[in-house]
């Protein structure tokens, strides 16, 4: 605890800048004179790259980005510096293997490498998708009643009782701890009370996080989020999950949703920034695991081109040079009872399953509606499975993401993207099964894949 | 230096966002007797519009944007003296003050900055007061600067609520006609923006700049 407290007093009397000056003279200038300096380039149609001296390349520069800036505190608008030493030792101690869940229920993730012989494993769950109370749990069900799935996590409410949540509110107390509530009941209504989960994703400031602090709600065998801000930024709220967390002993995940198109500029230098998120996350999250999130600057998915390279570099990236337990979120563009979603989600799947990440999904619809099921989680988890069977390359990845790219890509320019259907209309809520038109399009995709060779 | 030699560097200094050099040539133009108007429309609006249509395209990126509103921003002070009694709003350009914020409890600003970027360089003088902004705040701010437009951006669903709390506070305070209310985010779509009483949202930055160039011109 004692070296966390040095950390967090670095960001009352680190450095001064403004926060744009943090944002464009620091993280910006930095990313681009780094993309120069080690000619970092990408191409659209090796999405999955096999150049093991671009990986380690990207992954020189992420480091010596994370020792040059560190990290900003924008509650104090300081920097908090960070040596060299201080990145190794948290590279050497982050974890290689981790318990989560309790009981029969429990997994083991690890560090995945390249080729790893171990498949990876799955958190099932529409991670912060809003879901309204009355479809909450048959929402939860249908992710975690799926064998596949080793872990949960799942949505956040929005309403409560008919009461709407406001973040920062006593609402969102209640809302956090309901939404744990209904995770404990689908878990033991699908006979897994131990398995362990990613949850209080209905906390947002640290007021649901300390109120879901409890056996009842996030044991210690679970874990919770603790976001970096973009890019390389911490605020108070989030260092102060991470002071409970060292106190009640969950599970740190780190969360840097870097922006592609964003602060780093192009995939290149979103990939670095990427890298040197982690590496101060170590420190700063006090990360047992890490979020491969990064999302496009204007499609948001993390399925479009752009962002299924940073994905592959990234993990890569690690399995190399550092090897950390990382879980690759899929975020589709499109929601349920679509085709595209289905190909979005097995185009991911390979990806984050063969470049070294476990997987985490889907948040559908760009997780921004209840427009998500277990279906496509079970997809996720076979066509990630099917890629380890077949002890799939990453020249072979990259062929079946650019087969599977034209299937869906028209939706990043289709106007008010490809929503699909809520939650409601493509599950029967009393049975928590697909309905036929849904399961249909299931068993199409999937005879398609099959047919295309993927060992389903 | 011929003045199109002028016009075209200001016009470059704004896309390649380099501030010094836009606000000199800006001096260096309105010294040799340029047209205000026209440094300011063919010059760095110019500018503006192209690095605007370049990130919408995906050949720039935020940083690109970003520096662009340095530079517009500078030249801006400059300029602005030489402006005065001119019709900015002319083309739809100009004109027009916008307070911009995210609301508090909610710390994203990508998207805010975003759009905060492409009203700059379209012309409009923005106010940006940044995140977790509480509504009184964003409410006086308005108020201090004679705003016409209160934007205001909300990733989180469940911040969302506090748009309708502003537009409520406006109610209260008897400023609501005073002002055109704009809301924004990933999870803010039309429907929302009617039920809590809001002029508008758009669904990117480049059609948020053309909504507030309609509503200010409906105004």
């Amino acid at each position: 605890m004692s070296d966390f407290l040095e950390i967090l007093e670095r960001s009352n009397n680190g450095e001064y800048i403004t926060e744009e000056n943090w944002d464009l003279e620091k993280v910006a200038a930095t990313a681009r004179r780094l993309v120069k300096k080690y000619r970092l380039e990408w191409d659209r149609t090796q999405v999955v790259t096999d150049d093991p001296s671009l990986v380690d390349a990207i992954y020189q520069a992420g480091y010596e980005m994370a020792v040059e800036l560190g990290a900003y505190c924008r509650s104090t608008e300081r920097i908090i510096a960070l040596s060299q030493a201080e990145i190794d030792q948290g590279i050497s101690h982050t974890p290689q293997t981790l318990v989560m869940g309790e009981g029969k229920d429990f997994r083991t993730l690890y560090a995945r490498r390249l080729g790893d012989q171990r498949p990876p494993l799955f958190f099932g769950g529409p991670p912060g998708n809003p879901i309204p109370q009355p479809i909450f749990l048959p929402n939860v069900v249908s992710y975690v009643q799926e064998p596949l799935i080793d872990l949960a996590t799942c949505g956040t409410l929005t309403e409560v009782d008919g009461f709407p949540v406001r973040t920062g509110h006593p609402m969102e107390i209640v809302a956090t701890r309901r939404e744990l509530q209904v995770v404990h009941a689908a878990l033991n209504q699908v006979g897994r009370p131990g398995m362990g989960m990613l949850g209080a994703q209905s906390s947002v400031s640290e007021l649901g996080n300390l109120a879901a602090s409890h056996p009842r709600y996030l044991r210690p065998c679970d874990s919770h989020v603790v976001p970096m801000l973009n890019e390389l930024k911490m605020d108070n709220r989030n260092f102060s999950r991470v002071v409970n967390s060292l106190d009640y002993g969950m599970i740190n995940a780190s969360l840097p949703c870097v922006i592609v198109g964003g602060l780093g500029g192009g995939p290149p230098g979103s990939a670095v920034v990427n890298v040197a998120s982690f590496l101060v996350a170590n420190i700063t999250c006090r990360a047992h695991y890490h979020l491969l999130h990064p999302i496009h600057v204007r499609h948001v998915a993390t399925s479009t081109r752009e962002v299924l390279w940073v994905i592959s570099v990234v993990g890569q990236a690690f399995s190399r040079n550092a090897p950390s337990i990382i879980v690759a979120d899929i975020y589709p563009k499109s929601g349920t009872g679509t085709l595209e979603l289905l190909y979005e989600t097995a185009a991911n799947a390979i990806v984050n399953a063969v470049t070294a990440s476990h997987l985490e999904g889907c948040g559908s619809a760009d997780g921004r509606l209840p427009n998500c099921s277990g279906l496509e989680a079970r997809l996720m988890a076979e066509v990630a499975l099917a890629s380890h069977r077949m002890h799939m390359t990453l020249q072979e990845a990259n062929q079946w993401v650019l087969k599977l790219l034209p299937l869906y890509e028209h939706i990043f320019s289709q106007e008010g993207g490809n929503p699909g259907l809520p939650f409601d209309q493509v599950y029967d809520l009393s049975s928590v099964q697909p309905l036929k038109s849904w399961q249909q399009m299931y068993e199409q995709v999937k005879g398609e894949l099959r047919r295309m060779g993927l060992a389903l | 230096m011929t003045d199109n030699e002028l016009i075209s560097q200001i016009t470059q200094a704004v896309m390649d966002g380099e501030a010094g050099i836009a606000s000199e040539t800006t001096r260096l133009a309105l010294e040799a007797g340029l047209d205000p108007l026209s440094i300011l429309n063919d010059g760095l609006m110019a500018g503006a519009d192209e690095v605007g249509k370049r990130f919408e395209s995906g050949e720039f990126f935020l940083p690109e944007l970003m520096l662009a509103g340095r530079a517009l921003k500078a030249a801006m002070e400059v300029l602005n003296p030489s402006l005065a009694g001119k019709n900015l709003t002319s083309g739809g350009r100009g004109g027009g003050r916008v307070v911009i914020a995210t609301v508090q409890t909610d710390i994203h600003d990508i998207g805010k900055n975003i759009v905060a970027s492409m009203l700059t360089a379209a012309g409009y003088t923005v106010t940006d007061l940044g995140v977790d902004v509480p509504l009184k705040t964003i409410v006086d701010k308005a108020e201090e600067v004679g705003a016409q437009i209160i934007a205001i951006s909300a990733l989180l669903t469940t911040s969302m609520p506090y748009m309708k709390d502003l537009v409520g506070l406006l109610v209260g305070r008897g400023l609501r006609q005073k002002y055109i209310v704009l809301v924004g985010g990933a999870s803010v779509t039309e429907a929302w923006a009617r039920d809590i009483g809001a002029d508008g949202t758009a669904r990117n930055a480049a059609q948020a700049v053309t909504l507030v160039r309609e509503l200010l011109k409906t105004a």
